[in-house]
């Protein structure tokens, strides 16, 4: 299979070697992405001009450039939860035409679903995600507290986590402020780690047909889960405010400014650089009597409905997501490949039992975010009112608040 | 004055040129924009003043976000011209330490605003910022900066001003260059104090500049958002929700460039009523 | 003096985050608040110090390519837009004419408009002009600049008419008297343009990004912006380039400070 894929690929670029595609892409460090870019024009001859975006630039630069309208970039670089927004407004091509079911199977079903929209298939899977609880054991050791359970079967309970970032959120000086804080949330208002905790007492994030939030984000669940977190912030204070970039959280954890982060798998690459860290990690909470609910999806790859070039996009796309490429990638960044092949094929990094807990959970108890064409602002306003909430915020009156406001939005994608 | 059309014309025709090509009209389209409605599909449908009665009437976060950004600026704008001037005042000399100091003043200015965010954010963080650290070793409280409703826009304007004033002060300088050094030889003969020289030679000598920097700061502030983008995301609770940042969320998380083009229409508006006023303050002030 | 102390209280405030972030940026990578708390006086020197961040930039991550596109990109537009906008100045300082106040205020709208709010038209535009992905995009849209006609517009009324009317009696065309006797009066003015556009191209971040995609025409403000995101930020990286991103604007201002010369003093008609 694979000596066909590549002999279709070799093809393709001798018939195809005269062109260039545009592809827009995350401005991951440029000495990584170029690796691969520069694999792929030696293999099949295709040029390719990529632009690397910053981050904080990506999604508004995509809008950009596809308001023109004029088929570029021709392949760009999508969040999964966003596939639904540029497929809803004809922006991504639909691709099932275009892949096996032998190549379809290589994926995720958690990463397909998360590509697709309305029965179609629309980004291609490249990365995905999980997380869980790191925790430093020095500080677990220093105040006598045993260290967590680190099997998916022993997973502990919120309650649990509480108690134990209760007693470990010390004040070690005595000048009145805490020094070390009993469990930092690496992404601190993002929905992405909250969602899963109101998911564990069975709250559905938003309806079925992905327009409208009012009786979802207002349930009782979500609005029981959400106070936990309240909770977390402003009545045992285990947890520092106004950690505004994820950097910073991963800083307080790695410095042992933190007993426990909760945080994406990344983190088993990011933490390389505290190299006095001794961490171990537990699997994601649940609530007492509820489901165990762990989050996951990241990046995919689509191709532009209006794309001049659609077989070197195609072979791009393919090649970026396959196999050989998903390997090189995760060995230079640490990312979850979103294909089980790649998993079997590097067991030096996968067979550590902290990968082998992810791959667990993303096959197990992985729920992808919620398909919404609106889901950018969906997110953004959701992400406000928990801010607004890790601030003291009432949980029940702000939530009302902005799912009036999330709807008023989603009405227009009826 | 001279009077002459067709020469002025002629002088003002490239600078015309390139105003209208890659200013006036994508400023056109945006304020049409304004009067749309754009469905999911991409079809627009003209409706009016339909968004801009949505966020007059129906729109409690268009109001709040209204009068932080009035605070915001009421307080802002002064306090950086005051600053800039008074620091273009101070370095208005030959001494042999003014070029350095004038270059230290203008060193935070050579960074973007989108650096100088970054920078601040993990100045003043709340736990292991520098700030707090310095505070602690003085005895005082730390103090939560960003985090707190109360005090996120001061750390917004403490910002802008460490940021902003060095390059002001640049403007400041030159148009000091233009008063005579004679006007100043003259009324030391006659026993001027430095405070009386000041406001009865340089600051009416320095209406041209001064209406300059106050209207151009005052645009400055009202469009950028820089910070707001970084570190508080609007919060907390919306404290530091400037109008700016709620056009650029309408325009590109929401994808309603109808909501975002009225605000920005709306905030030109501001900024014109604004300078106006400024305008007008300084040359009854100042001018003789 | 009073004053060189005064002065170097106001600076400490500047320079005490800087000092900060530049002996960050000349350490090896090390935890961000490893220096911040508790503060001591390693923070501001560092212990070992090491250009391995600069060097890494540089030779890695073609920080070098970035810095020369924006300066090609400053310069560029520094040369046409003090043209442009000093003729434009002088007409609305010294002229009257019809239609003057319809112009003056559309110069100053075009400054009181956001960015963001005319990059899509902005953009859709320069993809008909077919000058997308190309240093014109980055140019040209920079040469509209209101801000600049109004400060020539300041500082050109205060040049003194009757030098103008003499020469015209001479007989001295209008653009003689602009070209030979009004901006050599107006150097400040000059310079402040000068620095104006250089740092209005010098920290353009979201517009690169839009008008030009291949990698060859990255700008400085991009390269720096990419050290940070969500999954992974690089703190010696963005704080190495920040300040090497940030040398070029602080040299021209250095540079340019002789410029700051009385320009109309010597001329001999006042008192």
């Amino acid at each position: 299979m694979r000596k066909l894929l590549l002999v279709m690929v070799l093809l393709l670029g001798v018939m195809l070697s005269a062109t260039t595609i545009e592809v827009l892409w995350m401005g991951w460090p440029q000495d990584q992405v170029m690796q691969l870019v520069n694999a792929f024009k030696e293999e099949t001859g295709i040029d390719v001009d990529i632009q690397l975006v910053p981050f904080g630039q990506l999604f508004q630069t995509i809008e950009v450039r596809l308001a023109a309208g004029d088929g570029t970039p021709d392949v760009y670089i999508v969040d999964g939860p966003n596939t639904a927004s540029y497929a809803a407004r004809g922006y991504l091509l639909p691709l099932d035409e275009h892949f096996s079911d032998e190549e379809m199977s290589a994926w995720f079903d958690a990463s397909i679903e998360e590509g697709s929209y309305h029965g179609s298939f629309y980004s291609v899977p490249y990365g995905t995600s999980s997380a869980g609880i790191f925790y430093n054991k020095a500080i677990f050791e220093e105040y006598g507290v045993p260290f967590l359970p680190e099997t998916i079967e022993e997973r502990l309970t919120w309650e649990e986590v509480a108690e134990i970032a209760k007693k470990l959120t010390k004040d070690t000086n005595g000048d009145g402020l805490t020094d070390i804080w009993g469990l930092v949330i690496e992404q601190i208002d993002r929905p992405y780690l909250i969602f899963p905790m109101v998911q564990s007492l069975g709250a559905k994030v938003l309806s079925d047909d992905g327009l409208e939030s009012q009786g979802y984000i207002t349930s009782d669940e979500f609005v029981e889960g959400t106070t936990f977190y309240w909770k977390l912030f402003n009545e045992w204070k285990v947890s520092p405010q106004g950690l505004s970039d994820s950097a910073i959280s991963r800083e307080y954890f790695g410095t042992g400014r933190a007993a426990m982060m909760l945080g994406n798998e990344w983190n088993l690459r990011r933490m390389l650089q505290y190299p006095d860290l001794a961490y171990g990690l537990s699997p994601f909470p649940y609530f007492e009597g509820g489901v165990a609910v762990t989050p996951t999806g990241s990046w995919h790859v689509g191709i532009n409905s209006k794309t001049k070039k659609l077989e070197e996009a195609l072979a791009f796309t393919k090649f970026i997501t396959g196999k050989e490429a998903v390997i090189t990638w995760h060995k230079l960044n640490g990312i979850a490949p979103a294909r089980s092949d790649v998993y079997e094929a590097l067991p030096e990094v996968f067979d550590n039992p902290m990968w082998q807990l992810f791959v667990k959970e993303m096959e197990t108890t992985a729920v992808p975010r919620p398909r919404t064409p609106g889901y950018s602002q969906y997110e953004l306003m959701l992400r406000e009112a928990f801010n607004s909430i890790h601030y003291g915020a009432d949980p029940r009156s702000t939530l009302e608040e902005v799912a009036a406001r999330i709807d008023r939005e989603l009405r227009k994608y009826r | 004055m001279f009077r002459n059309n067709k020469v002025a014309w002629l002088f003002v025709l490239p600078a015309l040129t390139f105003l209208l090509v890659f200013k006036i009209w994508p400023i056109g389209v945006s304020v049409i924009e304004s009067l749309t409605m754009t469905s999911f599909t991409g079809t627009k449908s003209f409706v009016g003043f339909e968004n801009y009665e949505y966020l007059f009437k129906h729109d409690p976060v268009f109001w709040r976000s209204f009068s932080v950004t009035l605070f915001y600026s009421i307080i802002v704008n002064p306090l950086i011209v005051l600053t800039s001037l008074l620091m273009a005042l101070l370095l208005n000399s030959s001494h042999f330490f003014t070029k350095f100091f004038r270059t230290v003043f203008f060193l935070p200015a050579a960074i973007s605003f989108a650096v100088v965010s970054v920078i601040w954010m993990i100045v003043l963080d709340p736990y292991n910022g520098l700030a707090n650290s310095f505070l602690t070793m003085f005895g005082f409280k730390p103090q939560p900066f960003f985090a707190s409703p109360d005090q996120a826009l001061w750390g917004l304007i403490l910002l802008n001003v460490w940021r902003s004033s060095g390059y002001w002060m640049m403007y400041f300088l030159a148009g000091l260059q233009n008063i005579p050094e004679t006007l100043y030889e003259a009324a030391e003969i006659d026993g001027a104090s430095t405070l009386r020289k000041t406001f009865k030679i340089t600051l009416p000598l320095l209406t041209r500049t001064i209406s300059f920097v106050l209207v151009a700061n005052t645009a400055f502030n009202f469009l950028s958002f820089a910070p707001v983008y970084i570190i508080t995301k609007g919060g907390p609770m919306g404290s530091t929700n400037l109008l700016m940042y709620e056009s650029y969320k309408s325009a590109f998380v929401n994808l309603d460039m109808g909501r975002a083009s009225a605000i920005t229409t709306i905030l030109l508006g501001i900024i014109l009523v604004f300078s106006f006023f400024e305008l007008r303050f300084t040359r009854a002030r100042f001018e003789y | 003096m009073i004053l060189f102390a005064v002065l170097g209280i106001i600076s400490l405030f500047f320079l005490i985050p800087l000092i900060w972030v530049v002996a960050s940026a000349l350490r090896p990578a090390s935890p961000l608040y490893e220096y911040a708390n508790p503060l001591t006086w390693k923070s501001f020197v560092p212990t070992k110090p090491t250009l391995e961040n600069f060097v890494h930039i540089f030779v890695n991550l073609n920080f070098g390519r970035a810095l020369m596109n924006s300066l090609f990109v400053s310069v560029s537009t520094i040369l046409l837009t003090v043209i442009v906008a000093s003729m434009a100045g002088f007409a609305l300082a010294k002229f009257e004419f019809r239609g003057k106040a319809a112009l003056f205020t559309i110069v100053l709208i075009t400054f009181m408009v956001p960015f963001e709010s005319i990059v899509i038209p902005l953009y859709i535009l320069i993809k008909q002009l077919r000058i997308d992905n190309t240093y014109w995009a980055l140019i040209l849209p920079g040469v509209a600049n209101g801000l600049a006609i109004f400060l020539f517009r300041q500082f050109f009324s205060e040049v003194p008419s009757e030098i103008m009317e003499a020469a015209r009696i001479d007989g001295a065309s209008w653009f003689r008297i602009y070209w030979r006797i009004v901006l050599p009066l107006s150097v400040p003015a000059i310079v402040t343009v000068i620095v104006m556009v250089f740092m209005f191209q010098w920290n353009s971040l979201f517009w690169p990004l839009v008008a030009t995609h291949s990698s060859r025409f990255e700008v400085v403000q991009v390269a720096i912006a990419a050290h940070r995101s969500t999954e992974n930020t690089s703190w010696a990286n963005l704080f190495s380039s920040a300040i090497a991103g940030s040398l070029p604007p602080v040299i021209l201002f250095l540079f340019l400070q002789k410029y700051f010369v009385r320009g109309i003093s010597g001329t001999g008609l006042k008192g």
